[in-house]
Parts: structure tokens; sequence; C-alpha cells
């Protein structure tokens, strides 16, 4: 057999509400957290594409700065003169200075036959050599500004020292391309070269090209100006939350990231994605990436040279800590409001449950207290939902069971009384009989010799008589007493009480026959053999017979039944033998079965007949009641239980 | 005749000496047993309750000296179970007391006649 498992309304209902609480707060967490991600990190992508914008118009106005510085000397009319002339000593005075004060790296001039006349450099490389911005517009005649890669070849001849300063060692990095060589010797520049004429209407003839560049390998002016610019040294837990770099190809050759040693990470590649995207197809690229060694959200922008093909890039990013622990705080409120929720629901639940169950509770233990006897268990104020009904019945229940108890003590206290008045006649009776006795036998004795003697006369023998009558009555007295107080073995025998019945009624038949009383005894059927003492049984039928027939007129009849009956829902058989006689008075009903009551006349009845038919039935585990009115007759009813003890 | 109460004993005595018997009177047990051992008699008759002996264990000790010696009990308390019991010592008929002098006489018959009979 499967055990029965009880949930208990109170979990189930908890449970309820923490799983509502569950399901709407776990909800709102994913569809929060996405939400939130979305939202910062559009927030911050965009930051990021404005940021890059600035950066671009940051690296433009360094080209736009260049320019302005050479124009400003190609437009001098001793700069064109000195170069007509070609004055080394002006031309270097120029140049020199235009260098000096832009900080260029390298700055030189170019004859138009496409020799270089003059480098600024401490250190000028080969004449012949000529810097490629400068022969682009000598080969244009028209100016030109932009980036420019230069290779190691080209810085050299510009300046030995330059060359050995845009060397880049390559550092190996995660997830970037790997690079054959190990490390890099060109360089990433902004160059500007002019066309100088006679006139400055550009029409005249063309004295020579003007040139001058910064190297931008090493150079992390651009970037940290971006890095101020934009960012404003903002700082995120120790790190700088806002990092720019300047690419050459893949290479990192000017940058505020950090690596790991706390130095600008140049000669790191680019991630494999991130240059196939912006080196490879030249698209702007905004997205999270892994930056050398922290989550950035990055922007990248193509940076294409003065022919328009793509040499660099220029990158901003902004530390996604920053932004990642905004979401997670903000996570964090939903987590900690989502468990506010379930402590809720579930306090929320138990309270419910309390309310709803503790009336319930109260009448489960109050049943329990009423199996165990107890008929007035408290069971709570009254519930004002259906429950209160449930409360109301069980509540009248009790009241009818406490009433059927009442009722039921009240009866069982009366039968004790009964046997106790019993046992203490019962006791006074054995003394009385035993003392009386003796001095009864000398009465009896002596009366009745005197009786035979033939010498008496009429009155005397009256009196004498008299004395033994009343000396008979004395001992019938006591013989009743002593019977009433006798409490002799019962001889149980198994007995058809139909059969008793009927054996019983002729006994007394003749004193019916002469008072003109008819018998009817109906026998019940199926009435089984009950153990009982026949004889002492039979003195109770016989007892209350004869009572019945005293009652009964001439004409009357006595009716006697037998049947099975229900008492105090046991099953039993039941004799009643209902007379039509005059009834007994109600005054007299309580006490009919007390000793020494009788209504008969003196000398008649000793006032015990009932008293023992009722000891005598009590013994065999029944009961004798009487209904009667005055006039109609009355119903004596004699209860046996089919099983029972017989004492 | 065996009983401690006087009225009792003349009472039987006149109604058995009307009768044509000789009887003997004893207030108490020991008394009976020390007549009975003077002189035999045919019937035994005894009260059941007496102070200090009583019938019963008179009874007793005649009925073993004498085996066959009638013995009429008599009692004022004649219950079921002192019927009984002095049956069980050794008495052979039981009378209750009050009795009339015709119902003695009778029972004394019997208990005799029941004694011829053996």
């Amino acid at each position: 057999m499967n055990p029965v498992v009880y949930l208990s309304t109170r979990f189930r209902l908890i449970t309820s509400f923490l799983a509502m609480a569950i399901l709407v707060g776990g909800l709102s967490l994913i569809v929060g957290a996405r939400l939130l991600t979305a939202s910062v990190f559009n927030e911050a992508s965009n930051r990021v594409r404005q940021d890059l914008n600035t950066a671009q118009e940051i690296y433009r106005s360094a080209v736009d700065r260049l320019t302005l510085g050479l124009t400003l000397v190609a437009l001098q009319p001793e700069f064109r003169q000195a170069v007509g002339g070609r004055d080394q000593a002006d031309i270097a005075s120029c140049v020199g200075t235009l260098a000096d004060q832009l900080d260029l790296d390298f700055a030189g001039l170019v004859s138009p036959e496409g020799l270089t006349l003059y480098r600024s450099s401490p250190r000028p490389g080969d004449p012949a050599s000529v810097n490629p911005a400068a022969a682009l517009a000598l080969e244009r005649r028209a100016s030109l500004s932009g980036t420019l890669a230069l290779s190691q070849a080209e810085l050299a001849a510009e300046d030995p020292e330059l060359a050995a300063r845009a060397r880049i060692p390559l550092v190996p990095t995660p997830m970037a391309e790997p690079r054959a060589e190990s490390e890099e010797t060109a360089g990433l520049t902004l160059a500007c070269a002019l066309p100088i004429y006679a006139a400055p209407d550009g029409a005249s003839r063309l004295l020579g090209v003007l040139y001058g560049g910064v190297l931008l390998n090493r150079n992390n002016e651009i970037v940290d100006r971006v890095r101020d610019t934009v960012f404003q040294q903002e700082v995120y837990r120790g790190r700088q939350v806002g990092t720019s770099t300047l690419f050459f190809k893949d290479l990192r050759i000017a940058t505020n990231v950090l690596d790991s040693r706390g130095q600008r990470a140049i000669g790191t590649l680019i991630s494999a994605e991130v240059k196939r995207r912006v080196l490879d197809q030249g698209e702007r690229w905004t997205a999270r990436a892994f930056v050398v060694r922290d989550w950035y959200i990055t922007a990248y922008e193509p940076i294409a040279d003065v022919n328009g093909r793509t040499v660099g890039m220029l990158y901003v990013g902004v530390l996604e800590a920053k932004y990642a622990d905004l979401r997670r705080k903000a996570m964090l409120v939903f987590v900690l409001i989502t468990a506010a929720g379930m402590v809720l629901a579930v306090a929320l639940g138990s309270l419910l449950s309390s309310r709803m169950l503790n009336p319930m509770q109260r009448l489960i233990e109050a049943s329990h207290r009423v199996s165990q006897g107890d008929l007035s268990p408290e069971i709570g104020p009254y519930s004002r939902s259906e429950l209160g009904v449930l409360q109301r019945t069980f509540q009248e229940m009790l009241g009818s069971l406490r009433d059927r108890d009442r009722h039921q003590k009240a009866e069982s206290e009366l039968r004790l009384l009964q046997s106790e008045k019993q046992a203490s006649v019962g006791r006074l009776a054995a003394g009385v009989a035993h003392e009386i006795n003796n001095p009864l036998t000398g009465v009896l004795t002596f009366t009745h010799l005197l009786l035979k003697r033939g010498d008496l006369d009429a009155e005397m023998r009256e009196d004498l008589t008299t004395i033994a009558g009343a000396t008979e009555r004395v001992r019938k007295i006591v013989k009743g007493l002593l019977d009433f107080s006798r409490q002799s073995k019962l001889e149980p025998q198994s007995t058809d009480l139909n059969d008793l019945v009927t054996a019983t009624i002729p006994l007394v038949a003749n004193q019916a026959l002469v008072k003109g009383v008819l018998f009817c005894f109906d026998a019940g059927s199926g009435i089984p053999a009950r153990t009982i003492d026949r004889n002492q049984f039979q003195s109770v039928l016989l007892n209350i017979i004869l009572n019945a027939l005293d009652a009964t007129q001439t004409g009357g009849h006595i009716d006697i039944t037998t049947r099975l009956a229900l008492t105090d829902g046991r099953q039993g058989i039941q004799i009643a033998i209902a007379d039509t006689g005059h009834g007994i008075p109600a005054e007299h009903l309580e006490r009919i079965f007390d000793p020494f009551f009788t209504t008969k006349e003196v000398g008649k009845g000793t006032g015990l007949g009932l008293s023992v038919s009722q000891g005598i039935v009590a013994r065999h585990g029944g009961s004798i009641r009487v209904q009667s009115q005055v006039g109609k007759g009355s119903t004596f009813t004699i209860w046996l239980p089919l099983e029972g003890e017989v004492l | 005749m065996v009983d401690d109460d006087p009225v009792v004993r003349s009472s039987c005595r006149r109604i058995l000496e009307a009768e044509g018997h000789r009887v003997r009177l004893c207030a108490s047990a020991p008394e009976a047993l020390a007549e009975l051992g003077r002189e035999a008699c045919q019937l035994l008759l005894a009260d059941v309750i007496m102070p200090e002996f009583d019938g019963l264990y008179l009874i007793g000790s005649v009925r073993r000296s004498s085996p066959d010696l009638p013995i009429l009990v008599m009692s004022g308390y004649p219950t079921p179970e002192t019927i009984a019991s002095g049956q069980k010592m050794g008495a052979t008929h039981f009378i209750a007391k009050p009795f009339t002098p015709e119902e003695l006489s009778a029972a004394v018959a019997r208990a005799l006649g029941g004694r011829q009979k053996e």
C-alpha cells in the first residue's frame, strides 16, 4: 500500500506565493537585465563613436597645423627669393626656423629637377633620395598634406636618427594575426609638401617643393591630447577610463593603453577580427573588444594616406568595467528587489495561511481533545469565512454531546444511589433477621401451644389467633428483608425467554381467572437464547405480573410482549408487561423501585418486590423501566442486552 | 438441642417433649460435645450462629465421632450459603427460624424418619 502523503495547505499556499514571486521576479530580472545591458552598451557605444569623431578632429587639426606652418613659410617673399637664388644659408635659416617652431621631425626643400636642395636634419642623407611627399607634390605640381608611410630607407634619408626612432619591436599579442618579422622598421608620418613658385599666383615658374612632417611612431602627443580632451583624465578603479591609440597597419605605434607592466603598449598588435574589418575592409567599427588586457567598448576608424590607401587606424575605447559595474549594480538592485519580493511572498503567504488555517488547526485540535473525552475544548473566535459555519456546527454538535453526557452521568449516579441504598438495607436486614428470629420462635411456639389447649374461651382463642397472625406477618416481613439482602450467586443457564414467559403464565393463571383478567402473550420472533438465572428471572416476571394483576380490575387484560429492541444504541431483548389497571401516580413513579415503598394495604406487601426485581435484572446487565397513566394502566419494560455479563 | 438463646431452647423443649421426645438442652457447642460424650442420642438439633464456637464447628466435631447421627440445623439467617455450608459440614436437615410447633415436629420427624429408613 502506498503511504498517503499529506501536504499541508499552509505549505501549498506559501509555495504558490513563492512560485509567483520567483516567476515575476525572475522574468523581470531577465527582461531588465537585457534592457539594461542594451541601454548601457548603446550609451557607451554612442559615446565612443562621438569620441572617435573628436579624435579624428584632433588628428586632422594636427595635419592642418602642419600645413598652415609650411604655407606661412612658403608665402614669405624672402623665402621665395632664397629658394629662387638657391641661397643655401637663407634656405637653411627659414626651413630650420620652421622645423624648430613646428617641432618637425623632418623638413627640406626639393628642386624642380628632383634633387633635395636642403634637409633640416643635422645628418642629411643622399640628395638624390627625395622625400615621397615632396616627390608626389612635384609630380602633381600641387600641394598635399596628410598621412604617409615612410620606409626605413626613406626615413634614414631624412635622418638616420629618425629611422632608429621609428623602429618598434613587435610584442606577441593574443588574438592577433602573427607577423613574420620581429620588428617594424617603417614609420607612419604626418607630412605636407608645397610647391614654391616665383610669384605667389602659382602660374609662374616652379622654384622647388617645400616639405615637412612629423613621425607618428612613438609620438604620443596626438593620442594623449585625445585622451585629455575627451576623457579629461577620468580614472576608474585606478585605470584610465578612456584610451586612444594610433595604429600603423595593425601595430600600435602611439597609445595610452597600458600593458601589464604599466607601460604604453607600443609594439602590440590589433586582434585579427578588427584588422580584417577595419584595415582590410576599410570600415568604421564599434564593438566590445579585448584590448591588451581589459575589455573596452571600442571604436576604430581607418586612416587613409595621401594616396587614399588605408595605412593605419585611429582608436578610442572606454573601459567596459565602468559600465559593467554600473550594470552589475543595477542587476544587484533587481536581484535584491526580487529577493525582497520572495521574502514578502513567504511572509504574506504564511500570514494569509495563518489567518485562513488557524481556525482549521484549532478545530482539528479540538476534535482530538473531544476524542480524548474533553467535551468543552477551546476552538477560538468564530471565523468570518465558511469556516465559521463549520465552527458553529461543531459547537452545536459538542453541545448535544455534552447534553447526552450529562444525561448519562445523571442516570448512572441514580443507579449507583439505588444500589447503595439496596446494600445498606441488605446489611440492616441481615442483622435484624438474625436478632428477631429467635424471639419470634418463642412467640410463635408459645402462641401455638396455647392455642392447642382445650380450656380456652372464645375470646381468649380469638386474641391468641390475632397474636399468631401478627407474628406470621412479622415472619413474612423478616423473610422479605432477608430475600432482599441476599446477594446469592446467580446460576446462569441458556434460556429462551419466550419459553420462560410461556412457563410463567400458568403459575398465575388461576388467580387471573378468579379475578376475571385476561392474559395476552405476543411472543416476538428471532429472539435468541440468552444466559440468565432462570429461577430468579422467573421470580422477577412473577413479581411484575402479580403487581399488574393486583392493579387490574375485572374485565381488564395484561399484555405481555417480547421483541428485540435497541437501548442506548445496544441491541437487546425487551419484555413489556402492560396492564389496564389503575396506573401509578407521577409522584410514586420515581419511588416504586425503592425498598419498602408500597402502596398496597398493610400486610399485603413488603415493598421489596420491585426493588429485588430491579436488583436481579441489573445483575444481568439489564434495566426495568416503567411508564404509567393514572386510570389507564402501567407498562413495565424489562430490557436485557443480547451479550451481557451476569454478575 | 443446642442454642445460645434460652427462649429458643425452652420453645424447642416444650414442642418436642409434647411430642414425647426426651430432650437435653445445651447452651453452647463445648457443652453439647460434653453431653454427647456422656450419653448417646438419636438426633442433634443445633443452631448455626453462636458466640465463640459456632454450630458449624459443632457439626464438624460431632460428624467425626458419630458419622451416622442425623443433624437438624436451624438458623435465623437462612441464606442458601448458610444452608450449603451446614450441609458441607455434615448436617442432614435444615429448618429456618422462626418456626411453628407443627413445622419443627415435621422437620424432626423427617430427620428421624430418614435415619430410620437408612
